[in-house]
């Protein structure tokens, strides 16, 4: 909500700076956005006399002018206007000048002569005739008045006022107006306030001799107030309305425009002209809109309308989208005669469906959409035609048409003092709780304990004591809440247990030198594609949502890996040389599609390894090592996952559980995020993982007797996976078998073909006492008899 | 005899003055003290004197033997530690000379300063929740004082799924899940990824988090409100640091406010960081609306509460002074190696 300070004046005394006014409002809940001091952005333009014009030798339009700037020499600076004379009076921006349309004047040379400036027009000051007699007009902006060369044009245009610029809370649209704002200052810094009393006088006609209105819809549209003026004389509103408008951000049209615009933004209740014989059957109809119907608003834009839409209509058609836009046909026009004008308050959701649907806001539906106060649209509709009798705007006709079904009462809050102050603790003088709710125009009472407040339909965001203790707070003055420590039984707070494994997982990981990444939640309709996966996968059922910010953010994520390769392609394209990052997020798993309820919403985790000493393995180990953090017996088995390499993939079972995928991202999946080297990437469903019972860690005695190393080379078919061989040694080894190590794997010119050489150490060791020669024997003898079960020939011993 | 032992420990003793290394002290111990070492020879040379002289002659040499055994080991020791301050002389490193890295990660600097509140509140007795990022129109909007209408719901546009499910806008749905399933005394905060329908630019991503926290109790006030975000505040930004309240409105807080902190960059003085004004908003927080309380079955005659949002990617903006908040979800390597 924009203000002229100056205006403000008009309603309030204010007896404090603009810096101690805004702060004040600040502090009673009124924000303050911006202070604009007017002029701020017109620097260095000066009133500047045309000593001599001559013309330009290089030009057949630019003239020379030598202008008596208030220094002792005359100032040369070059113009293409032609509306200037000798001894006019001129702004003239001089060199490093600043104007409000953001030019930065510096001194040159137009066409090879010199110039010091710029003679400046209206436009150029962002001036029209309403701020400056004569600033419209095409050319330069000749200056009246006695004003000596020099001068700065701040001066010469009076410009001394402030535009404060309020932040209305959404609880307050009693505040969206002039007359709101002023209310409260004059609360806040305990002066008078003095809203304007309507009165006018009336011609002896009646209203209902010139139009009907019907409210056929009194859900949507409560009260209708209607008025009729006639002998309407159209012609600009006064400089201080106009003013007072363009302060406020909006446009100045005509005397007529102009009054409903400034009541709106006086009283905070959009009002609505009609012309008002352009009103077929003299009716006014408040009703839905009929199926078919449309109408063209007075942007000259045509919408079609459904039923649920409310419009304003005469005896045949609409002639305004309520509480929207008015319709082009009774538009207000210079030739307009006879004017019917309207103050409603209509449904704020059903204004809000309406205009979004149509893809229309516009001052008064914003308004209508916070709210407008029942009884203040008669008070508006009384304003507006005060300001009509005291502009000479037209004859007001006698009568006015009401429409309602019914006006509310004031409510009454009956409370104690005590309990207002129970949720501040603080302690406030009863006296000064009631003046307070007092000075708000909450009409309040203090008898025997009990507090009495009347409530105004137009502070309905008021409904109990908490609101009564907020009021009475904010302009008491919030600092006089002293902070008090936490009281009661304070013991550590506690986490869940799935937070506490994950904080677990995270340090291991930044151990192993992985950084954890963030990203969002939403993935592109598309990105699930890049994993080839089939259609009937799974991980295809995802939940899309409706009104996206674009389809690179519609669909949340039933994995996490997408985002994962995302950023490996963000690195590896920065040519950043290795990297190893982990995301712990949630995945979404629908119930069903279309979503009926909240989808399941599972804890899962991605890692992601690039770089010269990454590899399958080293991904491995990483796996291996959360899985030893939770205590799973781990197996590797082939997965087949189409977004990872067909030979280098694993999937993991813990305890049995399939818990995890890792592996070499596929080449083709790979290039759809511009990756051309080999990247690793693994997924964890947490949920699965902490689902497994940990056993508890309880100690070893370290071994007191020495260990055998012995060294097992052996040949195998190349297909067999070490795997098989490791199970085969540790079935062998049994209890004796303290640790086995793969230390050479071999294909090639010395073995023969479709064979491999595969050499293990493994050591035994005995709880009991040092291992004898038999002991040693018979268990390498079992290992080897496994070995050639699972079809490895021992090469040498 | 005499007079030869004495010229054999003046050789032996000069020999060992002499000597620079330890193989030199070897040789000498040989030549000396060995077995055909020249005062052994001495002792084999006794059978030539007569009874009574030869255990005194024998005391001699045994005496002198000792004597220069002491003298070659201390030399001995004292060339050994020599050696080894040569070697070690030697081996000098220029420790300018790069580290070689040791891999360590880091957490998501979001995920640094949570733990750090997280941290905090805990310590207030304050446990830790969670809750689903799809929530109901009715927990995410209703339960909190948002009916259909309600013009709050401009204040946020919100991502839909269904008719009724939405991506949760705010952490305080939590709130009515905590209170709907625990009773008071309740202390908790709750931090989460929320999403807002805002574009994508240096200040605004359409998915960021909170943490909200909420109290209730019997004779729950305001001041306890305040005294709980200044010892927050002060862990977080330094003991000196003092809270603001100014009025604000949030549809499911009544009395609201926006609390502001002594900006910790000037210490109130005013810069460009806290726009000259000494001070930077930091949380919403205000009383459990009334609603609130009794559309979670808690009777506000009886009890009353507090409860705060906290927005921790701004938090963590401030912190790093990073400029710009994409930078937080882009995951560049070079970027996370800095928190």
């Amino acid at each position: 909500m924009k203000i002229s300070l100056n205006h403000l004046k008009t309603y309030v005394d204010i007896n404090v700076s603009v810096e101690e006014l805004c702060d004040k409002m600040v502090m009673a809940g009124f924000e303050v956005e911006s202070i604009e001091k007017q002029g701020e952005n017109l620097v260095n333009v000066v009133a500047a006399r045309i000593l001599e014009i001559t013309p330009h030798e290089n030009s057949d339009h630019l003239q020379i002018c030598q202008m008596d700037v208030g220094g002792k020499a005359p100032v040369q600076i070059v113009t293409g206007a032609q509306n200037i004379s000798e001894g006019d009076l001129v702004p003239a921006a001089l060199h490093d000048s600043h104007l409000p349309n953001g030019m930065h004047i510096m001194a040159g040379k137009l066409r090879g002569v010199e110039s010091n400036g710029m003679l400046c027009s209206g436009e150029e000051l962002c001036l029209t005739d309403a701020d400056y007699e004569g600033a419209s007009v095409y050319g330069i902006m000749i200056l009246h008045g006695d004003h000596a060369p020099g001068t700065d044009m701040r001066e010469v245009l009076g410009l001394d006022d402030y535009i404060i610029d309020f932040k209305i809370t959404a609880n307050r649209p009693d505040c969206n107006c002039f007359l709101g704002v002023a209310k409260e200052v004059s609360v806040v810094l305990g002066t008078t306030y003095n809203p304007p009393v309507p009165q006018y006088s009336v011609k002896g006609e009646r209203i209902t001799d010139y139009i009907d209105v019907k409210v056929e819809n009194y859900d949507l549209c409560p009260r209708y107030i209607g008025r009729v003026v006639r002998n309407l004389r159209i012609k600009p509103s006064p400089v201080w309305m106009q003013k007072a408008i363009t302060s406020s951000g909006m446009r100045p049209i005509n005397n007529i425009v102009d009054i409903t615009n400034f009541v709106m933004l006086e009283t905070g209740q959009p009002m609505h002209a009609f012309n008002y014989d352009d009103l077929a059957n003299k009716q006014i109809i408040v009703r839905n809109a009929v199926a078919g119907e449309s109408i063209t608003t007075i942007d000259g834009k045509e919408y079609n309308l459904s039923e649920d839409m409310l419009v304003i209509a005469d005896g045949e058609k609409p002639s305004c989208l309520a509480g929207i836009m008015g319709g082009k046909e009774s538009e207000i026009e210079d030739d307009t005669k006879n004017l019917f004008l309207e103050s409603a308050k209509f449904r704020r959701d059903n204004i809000r469906h309406t205009g979004r649907a149509l893809g229309i806001r516009t001052e008064a539906s914003g308004r209508f959409e916070k709210g407008v106060d029942i009884i203040n649209v008669e008070f508006a509709m009384e304003r507006a035609l005060q300001l009509i009798e005291e502009l000479d705007a037209g004859d007001i006709i006698d009568g006015t048409l009401d429409r309602n079904s019914g006006l509310p009462e004031d409510r009454i809050i009956t409370t104690t003092v005590k309990d207002v102050l129970a949720l501040l603790g603080v302690d406030i003088p009863e006296e000064k709780v009631v003046n307070i709710l007092n000075s708000l125009g909450l009409e309040t009472t203090l008898e025997n304990g009990i507090l009495t407040s009347k409530i105004p339909s137009i502070r309905d965001d008021i409904e109990g004591r908490a609101d009564l203790a907020e009021e009475v707070m904010r302009i008491y003055g919030y600092d006089h809440i002293i902070g008090t420590p936490m009281r009661g039984t304070v013991v550590r707070g506690t986490k869940l247990p799935e937070r506490i494994k994950c904080d677990k997982i995270k340090s291991l990981l930044c151990g192993m030198g992985a950084f954890e990444i963030a990203t969002y939640s939403f993935i592109s309709s598309s990105a699930i594609d890049t994993l080839k996966l089939s259609a009937e996968d799974e991980r295809r059922k995802t939940i899309k949502i409706i009104n996206p910010l674009g389809d690179e953010y519609s669909t949340l994520r039933t994995q996490l890996i997408t985002s994962m390769l995302t950023v490996l392609s963000t690195n590896i394209n920065r040519k950043i040389e290795n990297g190893r990052f982990y995301e712990i997020s949630k995945r979404f798993v629908p119930k069903a599609l279309p979503l009926t309820e909240q989808p399941l919403e599972l804890n899962t985790m991605s890692i992601g390894v690039y770089g010269k000493d990454e590899e399958f393995f080293t991904l491995k180990g990483i796996i291996e090592e959360i899985m030893k953090l939770f205590g799973a017996h781990t197996q590797y088995e082939r997965s087949n996952e189409p977004y990872l390499h067909p030979g280098r993939q694993a999937l993991v079972k813990a305890n049995n559980k399939a818990v995890a995928v890792f592996g070499e991202v596929h080449p083709i999946t790979a290039a759809e995020y511009d990756i051309e080297q080999r990247v690793y990437v693994a997924e964890i469903k947490l949920d699965v993982l902490f689902s497994i019972e940990k056993r508890k860690t309880t100690y070893k005695p370290l071994p007191k007797f020495p260990a055998v190393e012995r060294d097992f080379a052996m040949l195998c078919d190349r297909e067999i996976p070490v795997g098989a061989l490791e199970k085969a040694i540790i079935s062998g080894g049994s209890r004796l078998l303290e640790k086995i190590e793969l230390f050479d794997v071999y294909e090639g010119s010395q073995i023969s073909e479709g064979k491999k050489s595969v050499a293990y150490s493994i050591w035994l060791r005995s709880a009991e006492g040092t291992l004898t020669d038999e002991q040693i024997e018979s268990t390498c003898n079992r290992i080897i008899k496994k070995l050639e079960e699972a079809g490895a020939q021992l090469r040498s011993k | 005899m005499k007079e030869q032992i004495e010229l054999i420990v003046a050789a032996a003793k000069k020999a060992v003055d002499e000597a620079s290394d330890e193989k030199q002290i070897d040789e000498i111990r040989v030549k000396y003290l060995g077995k055909k070492g020249e005062l052994t020879a001495l002792l084999k040379q006794m059978g030539s004197l007569s009874a009574e002289e030869r255990p005194i002659m024998g005391q001699m040499v045994n005496e002198a033997k000792a004597k220069l055994e002491e003298i070659v080991g201390a030399k001995q020791i004292q060339l050994k530690e020599k050696a080894t301050e040569l070697k070690l002389k030697a081996e000098q490193i220029d420790i300018t000379m790069p580290a070689k890295e040791a891999k360590v990660g880091k957490l998501h600097p979001l995920n640094t300063v949570l733990n750090d509140m997280i941290d905090i509140f805990q310590s207030m007795g304050f446990d830790v929740l969670d809750g689903p990022e799809v929530e109901t129109d009715h927990y995410n909007f209703e339960c909190l004082n948002v009916p259909a209408d309600h013009p709050a719901r401009d204040m946020q546009d919100t991502f839909y799924l269904a008719d009724n499910l939405l991506l949760r806008t705010q952490t305080s749905a939590a709130q009515i899940r905590t209170m709907e399933n625990r009773k008071p005394p309740i202390r908790i905060i709750c931090p989460g990824r929320v999403f807002r329908a805002d574009e994508v630019d240096a200040t605004h991503s359409p998915v960021f988090h909170q943490i909200e926290g909420l109290v209730v109790d019997k004779n729950v006030t305001m001041c306890d409100l305040k005294g709980v975000l200044e010892q927050f505040a002060k862990e977080i930004y330094g003991a000196d640091t003092k809270v603001k309240f100014r009025p604000s409105f949030f549809p499911f807080t009544e009395p609201s406010v926006e609390v502001d902190v002594t900006c910790s960059e000037c210490g109130g003085k005013g810069c460009r960081v806290c726009k000259g004004s000494g001070w930077i908003e930091i949380l919403g927080a205000g009383m459990v609306h009334p609603n609130v309380l009794r559309s979670c079955g808690i009777d506000p005659e009886v009890y009353s509460g507090f409860a705060f949002g906290i927005g921790l990617d701004r938090l963590t903006t401030t912190r790093y002074k990073i400029s710009d908040i994409r930078l937080l979800f882009e995951n560049d390597k070079r970027f996370l190696d800095q928190f």
